[in-house]
């Protein structure tokens, strides 16, 4: 076990906050014993599409649980546009304009389209200027394909549509930044390559995006720069060719004997 | 969705029903009324409670703190003010409990909140010099033991908790509460202050019920703990509310109806404490049979109905949404 008190020549230093959205510094998450983060720091560059990757059980969803406030921090810290919202609770980080979309969507099923999309509407508190044309739950639904469906009992949507409104809901609080854990996860070929079209198109309206993926086609088409974490820690930074040609990379996915 | 006048349903209801027993002025329908009324309270402020996920079976605290509280501080601060202190108390008593009992899941929380209930009516025998101990207490009586006039303030206090239960339904509590219920990460996921909302949800459904149990020890101005200390209290709104339909304000009125209907024909028929057992298994029959409660059934009557005619228009409907 390396000593984790002593800086490590291979972590990043904390990058300077001008071009990073969300900087997480020194970062370690505990369920009890087991150091589901351990000492990670890395940086998300605004205006960006990040890939969060790495395999099973490696502290993605983690990381997104943590900085959204859902998980206490054992130590380190977490900048949201430079400030420290550290063990802020959720629904503060949410105003403070970071989002986050949940890997199983579960709404309450006797809610419509409309009424869950309402709830940020009327709590995230943002201000709605920021995304023209997406001020209202009517537009939001439209803009994730859920016009249709905007009077329709959650209840009584496809797994596709859940995932759309998932995004639709985190869309609603008007973020800065909008953290998306496995959006794609479960979806056909077909319903993917359209939340991947969805994603741009959030991405174009100024909205910063980091997604945890396991398809590395979807990585290598939507994503500026990918994050590696493997075993709570950071493994690898870059472009996402660089990153996914790495050595210790296609090691941590495939195991060491088929890398090569 | 819903139409304005299902809306007005309640309030035209209680208003009329009140107005017509206070004219006809006959005792046996206007006991009867006062206890569906107080019942019906307690079942609308569990039922805004459990909105939030929140399962209660402590209802019985707040009822005995409501009558325990009038009568308490009455000769200290007058009648006006001991209201007051009703209201007070019971707010406080909701947030602490509410707060103790936070993290607790379903069961875990039920079981918490029937244990205060408990405790309660322990606490009330221990301290016998500010409580009266087993032998009980004296509220000022209500309306001065006129039934009638007290009626129509039960009438007005229930007025009072449809609308408020109403407001709760609306567009700004009733997405946020299912949501926190269904899963508080999401809500708080979407700016949702998930502590405040369930413990002002708490707040109102606790003095509600300690309303309802200070107008109740005020029917005759005398109440021993085991009036209004009882699990009976805890789990009678439970059941009107599932029996009548959950997340509706129609439905524990309807409820409340029901069920005194129900114990009222088994007393007169069956008699004795034999008619308890029967009222008892018609209730788990009715749960059973009707999961959604009459409300469910009256809705699924609606469609069926619905359905034969507006067939044609619905139809054309999904057509245009394919
Ligand atoms: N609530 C929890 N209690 C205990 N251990 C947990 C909890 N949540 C996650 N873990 C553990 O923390 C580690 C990281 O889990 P995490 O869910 O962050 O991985 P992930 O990278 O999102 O994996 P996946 O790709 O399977 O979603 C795993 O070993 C997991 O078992
Ligand atoms: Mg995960």
């Amino acid at each position: 076990m390396p000593d984790t008190a002593s800086p490590d020549p291979t972590r990043r230093s904390a990058p300077p906050s001008g071009g990073a959205i969300l900087a997480v510094e020194d970062l370690t998450v505990a369920f009890g014993g087991l150091k589901a983060l351990d000492g990670v720091s890395l940086s998300i560059a605004a205006g960006e599409i990040t890939g969060l990757i790495g395999p099973n059980g490696s502290g993605k969803s983690t990381l997104v649980n943590t900085v959204s406030g859902q998980l206490p921090v054992r130590g380190g810290r977490i900048r949201l546009h430079g400030g420290d919202v550290t063990g802020r609770r959720p629904d503060r980080i949410v105003r403070a304009g970071m989002a986050r979309t949940y890997q199983i969507p579960r709404v309450p099923p006797t809610l419509t389209v409309e009424e869950v999309l309402s709830v940020p509407l009327l709590y995230a508190g943002r201000d709605r200027h920021r995304l023209p044309g997406l001020g209202d739950a009517a537009s939001i639904a439209a803009f994730c394909g859920l016009g249709p469906l905007f009077r329709r009992f959650c209840g009584d949507l496809s797994v596709t549509d859940l995932r759309r409104l998932e995004i639709a809901r985190a869309l609603a609080c008007a973020p800065d930044l909008l953290l998306l854990d496995e959006a794609m996860a479960g979806l056909s070929h077909e319903d993917s390559v359209e939340v991947m079209g969805l994603i741009r198109n959030v991405h174009g309206q100024g909205i910063s995006i980091v997604i945890i993926e396991h398809l590395m086609r979807v990585i290598t088409t939507l994503c500026h720069r990918v994050v590696v974490l493997n075993n709570g820690r950071l493994l690898a930074e870059g472009a996402p060719a660089t990153v996914l040609a790495d050595q210790a990379v296609r090691e941590a996915y495939l195991g060491k004997g088929f890398a090569s | 969705m819903k139409t304005g006048l299902t809306r007005l349903l309640p309030y035209a209801l209680i208003l009329l029903v009140t107005l017509a027993l206070v004219w006809i002025d006959k005792p046996f329908w206007i006991q009867l009324a006062i206890g569906v009324a107080i019942t019906a309270i307690t079942a609308l402020a569990w039922d805004i409670l459990s909105r939030t996920g929140q399962v209660s079976l402590g209802s019985a605290a707040f009822f005995g703190i409501g009558s325990y509280t009038l009568a308490i501080f009455e000769p200290l601060i007058g009648l006006t003010l001991a209201w007051i202190a009703v209201v007070v108390v019971c707010a406080l008593a909701a947030t602490l409990l509410g707060l103790l009992t936070l993290r607790l899941r379903r069961m875990y929380f039920a079981i918490a909140t029937l244990g205060f209930a408990l405790s309660m009516q322990v606490l009330v025998v221990v301290f016998p010099d500010l409580t009266g101990g087993s032998g009980g207490i004296a509220p000022p009586v209500l309306a001065d033991g006129d039934p009638r006039w007290q009626l129509g303030l039960i009438g007005l206090l229930l007025l009072a908790a449809v609308a408020l239960s109403d407001a709760l339904l609306g567009l700004r509590f009733r997405p946020a509460f299912f949501m926190i219920r269904t899963k508080p990460e999401l809500a708080a996921a979407s700016g949702v202050p998930v502590v405040r909302m369930k413990i002002f949800a708490f707040i109102v459904s606790g003095v509600l019920i300690g309303l309802a149990g200070a107008c109740y020890g005020g029917l005759y101005g005398y109440v021993v703990p085991t009036d209004v200390f009882t699990t009976n209290w805890s789990v009678l709104p439970l059941a009107i509310a599932t029996l009548g339909g959950m997340d509706t304000t129609i439905g524990p009125l309807l409820g409340a109806i029901a069920l005194k209907a129900l114990e009222e024909v088994a007393r007169s028929v069956i008699g004795g404490t034999g008619y308890q057992v029967v009222y008892g298994a018609v209730i788990i029959l009715f749960v059973i049979a009707m999961p959604q409660g009459i409300v469910g059934l009256l809705r699924k009557a609606g469609t069926l109905a619905g359905r034969r005619t507006a067939a044609g228009e619905k139809k054309k409907e999904r057509e245009r949404h394919a």
